[in-house]
């Protein structure tokens, strides 16, 4: 086309070259748009597939539950609660013989001399310990029954179902050629639950002796064991007076109640218990991890909001040019360092610090100093909190940036000083801002994995909040932490794989919730400064 | 020659103006709207405009804000082909004699013969050398010598040239606001263009920049066809030949300068030429 | 009246000295901390990887693979071999030696450092193609709306999604449904879709900052939507696309959650080239990676002071590699922000 004449300067047809009806723009085009559709369908699929895989949990944990049911192994667990509160009871009291022995070392006898004085009295210690006996025997060979009617019975599903893949995939005579025995997990049942008058048997002795024993109870010098003992004894009636509930726990216990894909749900998100591997029953109840990772977040926001907020106020309000020009790519910079070497930081030195510190003789007024444990949620909660930091602080500096010059003057016009004009009027302006970035904090906090995995402790349990303070030094696990724990030993498609999938998908729900606060409070924020 | 280009050049190809017999015939109409309607989605911004503009003449657009005038101006070049809402309705707008929206012309062809100066000067953050010569790199026009001389020919052509000879390796950033004006219509001319669109190109600049600008366009006129809209009414008297005014999206009056400001025909256009108004 | 204005400071002007040093103090305190981790990291690291000798780089730490370490007495000296030279050692003597083994404690940490910057290259080619090109679409050719406001909006709730949320998707979606196993090419696309909307909305951000007039200056000149991409938009944006991935670099190298299930294995004796029965087996290899390893040597294997020496130069290393890319992109950031003013 380059022969065209000068005079065709209103020939305005287009002189690109097209392919197949396509020019270079409109394939330009379509790559841009092809690109920007996979990318919005690739990021639509995590959401999908967190989904998919968390939503297959419940049902599957339902007929987990119903397992659990029909085979009876919930019916001896009612029983090993009262088994349970029998060994607590047993527990308290070595605690008092614990507790004499000390005392009687202490107060410089021999060793010989000590347990001469033990002696005295052991046929009590002894005798209580062997009423537990007969109900510690009777619940293990109920529960051995059951379980193994369990396990049989999930297998005999397994090969069920192996069978039906060979029948659907039309290998039919190789299906044949394998049995599958019936397992009835009613008959297993039946034997366990007729025994239930031996139960019951084991009751009215344990009803018949346990006041009769506690008549015998020792009497100390020491005020504080007698008083230990008193105690006990009190414990042991309110036992006594309990016996009948837990008979009558098992009596409306009914094997036939359905599992509703509710009660799935709900005793995953109330769950008290996140067991895995166990022999009996695994459980996966989110509470401990969810509390673990709030309290470890709360710990971490403790420390970096204030910290956060009040350097982001410094930089911006007080601090000299040069200054704000070092601490602020400084901060910025300590956002680079990965999380892992924090958590590395954390096992070798922070730990170590913390508990070593625990120890001073200037912190004994802390009743639960000294710390036995390292790593515990308080170790994490502090290193979180300095990943946390650099995220609040340049958010919130950002956000004081933003408050209009004419403000800060008209206020100093008027006479105010440099704090009451940041008190009164640059901090609230910018407050949406400034909660909008500790929001944010949080959700960077409640979502790293690498340093609560390695410096929380990873016990799963729920933090005692009735401990006051000492809650912040328990080892605890969190959601991030299981999740990076045992995804790697899990079989694909599992009851375990699956609840770790929604644990995931409460991670990713939680997250979405958070930035979508954030987002709609600085947007607020944008409309009230017109 | 492509079979696109042999198909469609014989329906686009018409009117092809004789350069030589046009030269004396000084009246001769460049742009033709012919009851042309337009909308922004479902509201309609102008209302079956119908106008001559004659080659080499400066016409300018007044009206209040927000009656069309710019509208109208960036229908010309397909500069609305950016909004995704707009839409045309009915009519058309030619340039010499081709319609602009027709399915076989090209937008991009269409603006290397209409150039356009903005409101808000926008030089490129380049040198002032790679400002102008932008268009024809665009092209794929190289050619150091080629690019010398329009350079040249534009800045003096823009009455740049005395001012920046000596730095055209400076950003274009760096001039002031009516040099960073003129340096945008340097630019226009490069592309060498027929008709120069301007958008209220002195709505940001100080009294002595407007003046350089407006003696500018005096200069320009002998050679391109110039349409500009403004909000300013004693530059539409300086600087036009013809004016139109527009109101509410409709095109209310359209006469030479002199009539429009002496004595208007419709009262709309009195009452705001004499300001009780807009 | 000449008093009061001189006068002494008023108790406002010393609250207000007090709450300054308070705010003063807490800044200092939150860089004094991030100081004693750099301190302690780059001191004890140091150690490992420099040396009083030249080539004053411990050049066996940076090239070689991890090994178990052996420590015994021979002849009246104590040795610290790692297990290659303690099988050489023990040739040359011809004698058996009964000695004290460390696992992960010996040898470098070679391996670890490829893995990690294969998995960083890759994962980043993946993320800026696709991140790059749908920043144009989206900043350049989408219509505005409720549409376009969505997708960016999901885009910037995606960017805080916890990077295990990531490692927990590539797992189930590469690792075991597309059957991928623990392999590179698994590890490519779970970091790449992290740093995506990252990549996405902050190429967007710097291409719809430039102002609209350069974009129309350039079509009223004749250009093509394209070629005004490609001179006004491209050229302008790039130091912004730029620094948003070199974040997205540190990001990529810097996490450890999603490549625990998809990329990382704890040790791999064969470097990531040798031993390709086929030449895509090559994106079938799982890698070792320097964040996973100092996971495996800090958490995984007993504490000692041999263990220590590799924990911190792995740290050291790392640490060195990620703090230096962000500082480029800070020092990128600091410079392009001077550059262009509109």
């Amino acid at each position: 086309m380059s022969d065209r004449e000068p005079e065709d300067r209103y020939d305005l047809s287009s002189r690109r070259k097209s392919f197949l009806g396509l020019t270079k723009e409109s394939a330009l085009k379509g790559l841009f748009g092809g690109n920007a559709f996979v990318s919005i369908v690739v990021l639509g699929l995590i959401t999908f597939f967190l989904f998919k895989e968390g939503f297959g949990f419940f049902g599957q944990y339902r007929e987990d539950l119903t397992i659990y049911r029909k085979s009876g192994l919930e019916y001896v667990e009612l029983m090993r609660e009262e088994q349970n509160a029998l060994s607590a009871l047993n527990r308290y009291l070595n605690s008092i013989r614990t507790l004499q022995s000390e005392q009687l070392t202490e107060s410089g006898l021999e060793f010989s001399d000590v347990k001469a004085v033990l002696r005295k009295d052991e046929d009590f210690f002894y005798d209580f310990e062997d009423l537990a006996f007969p109900l510690r025997e009777h619940i293990l060979e109920a529960s051995e029954v059951v379980a193994t009617a369990r396990d049989s019975y999930e297998e005999m599903l397994d090969l069920q179902e192996h069978r039906q893949n060979l029948i659907n995939a039309g290998r039919q005579s190789e299906a044949n050629s394998f049995e599958i025995t019936e397992i009835d997990l009613g008959q297993m049942f039946e034997l366990v639950k007729s025994k239930e008058g031996d139960f019951n048997a084991i009751n009215r002795h344990l009803e018949e002796e346990i006041p009769a024993l506690l008549e015998r109870a020792p009497i100390y010098d020491d005020p504080d064991l007698n008083s230990r003992m008193n105690r006990f004894k009190e414990l042991a009636t309110l036992f006594l007076s309990e016996i009948p509930v837990y008979e009558e726990r098992i009596v409306l216990w009914n094997r036939e109640d359905a599992i509703s894909i509710g009660e799935s749900f709900t005793s995953f998100i109330f769950g008290k218990k996140w067991v895995t591997n166990s022999s009996i029953q695994n459980w996966y109840g989110i509470v401990p991890l969810f509390s673990g990772s709030l309290l470890v977040a709360m710990i971490a926001m403790f420390f970096a909001v204030p910290f956060g907020v009040g350097a982001a106020v410094y930089v911006n309000q007080v601090a000299r040019p040069l200054e704000q020009n070092l601490i602020k790519p400084f901060i910025e910079f300590i956002s680079a360092i990965p999380s892992v070497v924090i958590g590395f930081f954390g096992i070798a030195v922070f730990g170590t610090l913390i508990r070593n510190m625990s120890g001073w003789d200037s912190m004994e007024w802390v009743n639960f100093f000294p710390l036995s444990e390292r790593l515990t949620g308080f170790t994490a909660g502090c290193l979180l909190a300095l990943m946390a930091i650099p995220t609040i602080f340049t958010l919130a500096e950002d956000a004081l940036n933003n408050v209009p010059i004419a403000f800060k003057e008209a206020s100093m016009a008027l006479g105010s000083t440099k704090l009451q004009t940041i008190i009164r009027i640059i901090v609230p302006t910018a407050l949406s801002g400034i909660i909008s970035a500790v929001l944010l904090g949080f959700g960077r906090v409640i979502g790293e994995t690498m340093v609560v995995l390695l410096c929380a402790g990873n016990r799963i349990e729920i933090p005692q909040f009735t401990e006051g303070i000492g809650v912040f030094f328990e080892p605890v696990h969190t959601m991030t932490g299981i999740i990076a724990q045992e995804l790697g030993e899990v079989v694909n498609g599992s009851l375990h794989y699956r609840a770790l999938f929604v644990v995931g998908l409460t991670l990713f729900l939680i997250s979405l919730l958070i930035n979508y606060f954030a987002q709609k409070i600085v947007l607020k924020f944008q409309i009230s400064r017109g | 020659m492509s079979l696109v280009a042999d198909r469609v050049e014989p329906s686009t190809k018409m009117d092809v103006p004789e350069s030589e017999s046009q030269a004396d015939e000084r009246n001769r109409s460049l742009i033709k709207i012919s009851n042309f309607d337009f909308f922004y989605g479902d509201k309609q911004a102008l209302f079956d405009i119908n106008m001559d503009i004659a080659e080499r003449e400066v016409t300018a657009f007044i009206g209040p804000s927000g009656c069309g005038k710019s509208t109208l101006l960036r229908c010309i070049n397909r500069m609305n082909d950016l909004i995704d809402i707009a839409r045309i309705g009915r009519g058309n707008v030619q340039v010499n004699g081709v319609d602009v929206y027709d399915e076989r012309v090209d937008a991009t062809e269409l603006r290397k013969r209409v150039g356009m100066v903005f409101q808000k000067s926008n030089p490129f953050p380049k040198s002032i050398y790679e400002n102008v010569v932008y268009g024809l790199r665009i092209q794929g026009i190289n050619r150091k010598s080629v690019l010398d001389d329009t350079v040249e020919r534009c800045l003096k052509g823009a009455a740049l040239w005395e001012e920046v000879s000596d730095r055209l390796d400076t950003s274009g950033l760096s001039l002031s606001g009516g040099q960073q004006q003129r340096l945008c219509i340097a630019r226009a001319l490069a592309v060498e263009p027929d008709i120069l669109l301007m958008d209220e190109p002195c709505s940001a600049l100080d009294p002595v920049a407007t003046a350089k600008v407006e003696e500018l366009i005096n200069n320009l006129k002998n050679r391109y066809t110039i349409v500009i809209v403004t909000h300013n009414m004693q530059q539409a008297a300086r600087v036009s030949d013809k004016t139109a005014f527009f109101y509410l999206g409709n095109l209310i009056e359209m006469n030479a300068t002199v009539q429009i400001f002496m004595s208007p025909e419709k009262e709309q256009t009195e009452a705001y030429i004499s300001g009780r108004f807009g | 009246m000449e008093t009061a204005l001189l006068g002494t400071p008023t108790r406002a002007k010393s609250i207000e000295r007090i709450v300054f040093w308070l705010f003063r103090l807490a800044t200092y305190f939150v860089l004094l901390c991030a100081a004693a981790i750099f301190a302690d990291i780059f001191y004890k690291g140091g150690k490992t990887v420099f040396q009083s000798a030249f080539p004053f780089v411990n050049v066996a730490f940076l090239t070689e693979s991890p090994q178990t370490l052996h420590v015994f007495e021979h002849a009246g000296q104590k040795y610290e071999l790692s297990d290659s030279a303690f099988r050489i050692f023990k040739e040359e003597q011809g004698v058996s030696i009964v000695s004290e083994t460390y696992a992960y404690s010996g040898g470098g940490i070679w391996p670890c450092i490829v893995g990690t910057v294969l998995l960083v290259v890759g994962a980043m080619l993946i993320a800026l193609t696709l991140g790059v090109l749908s920043a144009i679409f989206l900043s350049e050719y989408s219509r505005p709306g409720k549409t376009l406001n969505a997708v960016r909006l999901s885009i910037l709730n995606l960017a805080g999604v916890p990077s295990i949320v990531f490692g927990i998707f590539g797992m189930g979606m590469f690792v075991l449904a597309f059957g991928w196993n623990v392999s590179l090419i698994a590890g490519w696309f779970t970091l790449a879709f992290m740093v995506l909307p990252i990549v996405i909305s902050a190429s967007e951000e710097s291409m719809r900052a430039i102002p609209q007039g350069l974009r129309d200056a350039s079509l009223a000149l004749g250009a093509t939507k394209w070629t005004s991409i490609r001179t006004n938009v491209l050229p302008y944006a790039m130091p912004g696309i730029l620094t948003s991935s070199i974040i997205g670099v540190a990001r990529v190298a810097g996490e450890t959650a999603p490549i625990m299930f998809t990329a990382a294995y704890a040790l791999r004796d064969q470097l990531p080239w040798q031993g390709l029965e086929r030449w895509y087996d090559f994106f079938f290899q799982g890698v070792m990676a320097l964040p996973y390893h100092i996971y495996v040597v800090s958490a995984k294997i007993p504490q000692n002071e041999y263990t220590s020496r590799m924990q911190y130069g792995t740290a050291f290393v790392f640490l060195f590699i990620v703090a230096g890319i962000t500082l480029i992109s800070i020092l990128l950031r600091i410079r392009m922000r001077k550059k262009y003013r509109w």
